[in-house]
């Protein structure tokens, strides 16, 4: 008995050596990006969506012939929101010959800065990571590649005084936040608009994992009586916040959600589209299915035989992951085109980077009018505001900027230290 | 593994003692050191290298935890935690005062060793698993100072950026380099709790696990030991840290929160509670388990599931296979890994003759 | 003053509504440990299970009746053949063995659902109305109160259970001293299976209140974190302890919230049950209401 185990077990590590030991060699003409993703883990809820449609898109830039004449090939590993899982897929990324990564989770992308930049690999990170990551001079491999947190913060401090009247003097701004570095992050600079447009800002923290905070939202409305609420959620703390304000009675139209508090599936798992009527959310790529790529992505899995995947109804997250790759295809076909054919490095990519300024036409509506450069890995820092309206998501504005300058100054300052 | 001890008799308590108590596990030492020191590195791609590199700092942290929950039998779910005061401790001292780091690490296991003593005051009083859970306490009290004390976190990011490792004027950059690097303090780590489990301290240890009462009466005081015992395990634990600051570039305290901690309890009673090389197969288990699955599911896999589905499979078998696992060598073998690898080499030991 | 006073009264309710729900979680902790012996790691992923199971079954179309009844009676299932399958060959091994048992079906049960029936949120409607409860000056949400009531009535029913009940008296006996338990003809065993399907029930119930109130998807096995302090508060082997630790954690937690978060800059709330916890350790080291071991050598 003992030894069929000892047999068993050996023949399962030979198996596993087997599969090691194929290597795959990248071909001439094709280019490797590695994904690292959180199909498992807290942050899950995200990943199950986002990777899936990053693959559906690259499937069909390839079945539309590929960029330049060069197929794409995604290797993903799962790293489980865990780090030490993130350093080995990025070695096993290095391995199989990939020029870019497209990274998930902050803790991760945090502690692969410096491999990223030792590699010479660049690597995108939009929604996650730190603000100051923005600035290509310091960071000259890492691409936040749509709105920071800063940006959200001025993106949605500006939406706030349009509801409000265009006059924010005397108002109270209530900032409701995950408490880690993420939301943290944010405080300075909300202070900083609010010594220049002279409203009273109060931070309420919640700690992980954020699945009861009655105490703060009862604080908010009825002892600070905030005018606006800001809230900077993540994982299952937005639809708890969404369920308090409503039964506090308090107006969800005047709450804003920042990027991970507004997806679909924080809607249904706070009750539904009812209960969530006029609760705001800030994006930084389209929501809904109304869009040329999106349809065609639906007519490949047809034409190829498939139902199309039952995340694609999540469409906030879905149309992230489709934005994503149509920036990394932007860049790898200014990359091909400046060198001419050849195979292309993550030096080459970083370039194509950094001059990526139009997409894929069929993702019209849906992406933001990103220019990205040698400065601003950010592309601008666009952001579009969707609100909650007769059990759907409705455009409530264009794509805007909010307070530039502020968002600038503290990029500087913060890399400068 | 296919040796006779017949003919080696101890006569001394000196040879009871001894580290290699028979010839031959000295030369298996001085084997397997040529293998990792010469072979290993030579032969394998780096990324193989960077696997390695994970597992010698993951033994660092679980021989520290198997100190204190397998020889002192005080279980603790806050170990992630000491490893965060060490990186910050390490990273601090780094960057601020441009130290090299064979100050900073030293310095942020005592760091660690110093926080790991308080946290094991209450252990005077509470047992068990109040006490293990009064440590995912001291887990999430240490999140949150590090967290809003800028002057620790250096700032809102709370990250720190450390230069790389520098020996003899050399950089170290390469996975290769690193394997170096934290190859030596795993050793350092295993030779160092060789010493302490076998010694004075050690015994009272153990004495201590196996029924404190009587412990106290043959005049074990316990209060000392226990905190000894956590300050040394938590002394391990911010080495770790400070390991994984260097091989990051970075310190940052999401990489040290509870699921780490619970990964190296894992990685210790998987290995087996109250053993050295057990520690080791827990740190191999736990960190190499999922990546073999997921090579398994990924070459596997395509039999049943088409290219699209597969990889989100995948990210959930390896999950479902890594539990069922845990769940399959703890019933098959509940004190271990260490212990099953025992009656393996037990049944080797006099086969084919074993009657 | 009028209105801090109110203030404080909305903070307190609220926090003894959710110190009631987190009761239920924990009592489903408590009657394994007291009948066992065993510290389930696994709690927050049972509650995860039993609001898939209903979710599922509730977007089949069935009625809500139906739905719980099958989340009920296959959580008693899986509980049975958990205790068959995992639980019985660890029985008399090492505690940690338990835990790390416990934390391997917890990883399973976290990665079966997107393989099964998909990572997506799913809900549990209740017919209860989405309008908030007045309650004095304060309101609830009605999901909370309802919460209070399940607790209560499972809470009482434990508690009637162990005090009168032949198998609850027998499941003490088991508790206090398995071999007495044995040598005075109780099938130990079963019971212990049996206190394995309770923590099914509860989980079960445990999952429609809480998969109703945050969604359920792989999240809400989060819950499962909440109870440590509670339960260790308490007192691990105490229906009581469970109640009243929760009531205080509960408070605690809000009280914190509203009045130490504003001065230290946020976010104490995850930590302030805790540190209650240690204090209260120190001076009572198994909790307020639960059993003392007294140790021989």
């Amino acid at each position: 008995m003992k030894l069929a185990k000892t047999v068993w077990l050996g023949s399962a590590l030979a198996a596993a050596t087997i599969g090691l030991a194929a290597p795959a060699f990248a071909q001439d003409k094709e280019i490797v990006i590695g994904a690292q993703c959180d199909r498992t883990g807290p942050t899950q809820i995200v990943g199950t969506v986002l990777c899936p449609a990053y693959h559906d898109y690259m499937g069909l830039v390839n079945s539309r012939g590929g960029v330049e004449g060069y197929k794409i090939k995604v290797i993903e590993i799962d790293h489980e929101y865990k780090v030490p899982p993130a350093i080995e897929a990025h070695e096993r990324f290095k391995k199989e010959g990939a020029v870019m990564t497209s990274a998930f989770g902050t803790p991760q992308l945090i502690a692969l800065l410096k491999k990223f930049e030792e590699d010479k690999m660049p690597v995108t990170s939009p929604g996650i990571g730190s603000s100051a990551a923005a600035d290509g001079k310091k960071y000259p491999y890492v691409f936040p590649i749509a709105a920071t947190y800063w940006s959200q913060a001025g993106g949605a401090m500006k939406f706030v005084k349009d509801k409000l009247g265009g006059n924010l003097k005397g108002k109270k701004i209530a900032y409701i936040f995950f408490d880690n570095p993420a939301g943290r992050e944010l405080i300075p600079l909300l202070e900083e608009i609010g010594k220049l447009e002279g409203f009273e800002l109060r931070t309420f923290g919640v700690p992980s994992p954020g699945i009861e905070m009655a105490a703060q939202v009862l604080d908010i409305t009825s002892r600070f009586k905030a005018d606006f609420v800001v809230a900077h959620l993540f994982g299952r703390a937005p639809s708890v916040a969404i369920k308090e304000f409503k039964s506090k009675s308090y107006p969800l139209s005047k709450v804003i959600g920042l990027v991970w508090a507004g997806a679909e599936a924080d809607i249904v798992a706070a009750g539904g589209f009812g209960i969530a009527e006029g609760y705001n959310t800030l994006q930084y790529a389209g929501v809904g299915s109304d869009f040329k790529v999106i349809k065609d992505i639906i007519a490949m899995h047809k034409a190829q035989g498939r139902t199309p995947g039952k995340e694609m109804e999540s469409t906030v997250t879905y149309n992230r992951g489709v934005y994503q790759g149509a920036v990394h295809v932007a860049a790898i076909a200014n990359a091909i085109k400046a060198k001419g054919g050849g195979k292309i490095t993550g030096e080459d990519l970083r370039k194509g980077f950094e001059s990526v300024t139009t997409l894929d036409p069929s993702l019209d509506g849906l992406a933001p009018p990103l220019k990205l450069s040698a400065e601003d890995h950010e592309g601008g820092g666009w952001v579009q505001v969707w609100s909650v309206k007769g059990g759907k998501f409705v455009k409530s504005s264009e794509w805007f900027q909010g307070y530039r300058d502020v968002v600038k100054k503290h990029v500087e300052t913060e890399n400068k230290k | 593994m296919l040796y006779r001890e017949a003919g080696n008799y101890k006569t001394t308590y000196a040879k009871d003692m001894a580290l290699f108590p028979l010839p031959l596990t000295r030369w298996v030492a001085a084997a397997l050191l040529v293998l990792f020191v010469a072979i290993v590195p030579t032969v394998l791609h780096e990324y193989y290298l960077s696997i390695f590199n994970l597992i010698f700092i993951a033994v660092v942290g679980a021989l520290g935890l198997n100190i204190l929950v397998g020889y002192t039998g005080q279980i603790s779910i806050g170990h992630a935690a000491f490893m965060s005061v060490g990186a910050y401790t390490a990273a601090n001292l780094a960057v601020k005062l441009d130290l090299p780091f064979w100050i900073t690490l030293p310095a942020g296991g005592l760091m660690a060793a110093f926080v790991g003593a308080i946290v094991g005051i209450p252990s005077l009083r509470i047992k068990g698993t109040y006490l293990a859970i009064a440590t995912l306490a001291s887990q999430l009290i240490i999140e949150w100072i590090i967290n809003h004390t800028p002057a620790i976190s250096g700032g809102a990011s709370a990250s720190i950026q450390v230069p790389r490792p520098v020996v003899f004027g050399h950089e170290l950059k390469s996975q290769l380099d690193l394997y170096f690097f934290t190859l030596f303090f795993a050793i350092l780590a295993l030779i160092a709790t060789v010493n302490i489990v076998r010694s004075r301290l050690g015994r009272a240890f153990i004495a201590i696990r196996d029924q404190d009462i009587a412990a106290e009466i043959i005049g074990i005081n316990i209060f000392r030991y226990k905190l000894i015992a956590f300050a040394i395990s938590s002394f391990f634990a911010g080495v770790c840290g400070v390991l994984y600051t260097y091989y990051f570039g970075i310190a940052n305290y999401e990489a040290y929160q509870i699921v780490v901690s619970i990964d190296y309890l894992a990685m210790v009673i998987i290995g087996g509670l109250g053993s050295v090389f057990g520690s080791v197969l827990g740190a191999i288990f736990v960190t190499a388990l999922p990546i073999v699955i997921r090579l398994l599911v990924e070459a596997f896999g395509g039999f049943i599931w088409d290219t699209a589905a597969l990889s989100a499979v995948a990210a959930s078998m390896r999950l479902v296979i890594f539990g069922a696992l845990i769940i399959f060598f703890l019933v098959v073998e509940p004190e271990g890994l260490a212990r099953l690898w025992r009656n393996i080499r037990n049944y080797f030991r006099t086969w084919p003759f074993s009657y | 003053m009028l209105e801090e006073l109110q203030f404080l009264f909305s903070l307190v309710l609220s926090g003894l509504s959710i110190g009631m729900m987190y009761s239920l979680i924990a009592l489903g902790f408590v009657l394994v440990y007291k009948a066992t012996d065993a510290i389930n790691f696994a709690q927050g992923e049972f509650v995860m299970l039993a609001g898939f199971l209903v979710a599922t079954t509730l977007a089949a179309n069935l009625p809500l009746w139906a739905a719980i009844v099958f989340g009920i009676g296959i959580m008693v299932a899986f509980s049975f053949v958990l205790e068959r399958v995992v639980l019985r060959p660890l029985l008399g091994r090492p505690v940690v063995a338990v835990i790390m048992a416990t934390i391997g079906l917890a990883a399973i049960l976290r990665g079966l659902p997107p393989i099964t029936i998909g990572a997506q949120t799913k809900t549990i409607p209740l017919p209860i109305g989405d309008e908030p409860v007045s309650i004095l000056t304060a309101t609830l949400p009605p999901i909370q109160v309802l919460g209070v009531i399940v607790s209560v009535v499972c809470l009482g029913g434990f508690t009637w259970f162990f005090a009168k009940s032949r198998m609850g008296v027998a499941m003490r006996a088991v508790a206090d001293n398995q071999q007495v338990a044995m040598a005075m003809g109780i099938n130990v065993e079963r019971y212990f299976a049996i206190a394995w399907a309770m923590a099914g029930i509860v989980a079960a119930l445990g999952g429609i209140i809480w998969g109703s109130m945050l969604g359920v998807d792989t999240q809400l096995a989060l819950v499962g974190l909440k109870v440590f302090p509670v339960v260790i508060l308490g007192g691990l082997d105490s229906i009581l302890g469970a109640v009243v630790g929760g009531l205080i954690i509960g408070v605690v937690e809000s009280v914190a919230a509203g009045y130490v978060d504003p001065l230290v800059g946020g976010g104490t709330k995850d930590f302030a049950p805790y540190v209650l916890m240690i204090v209260a350790l120190m001076f009572k080291p198994y909790g307020l209401f639960g059993k003392r071991k007294i140790e021989r050598i």
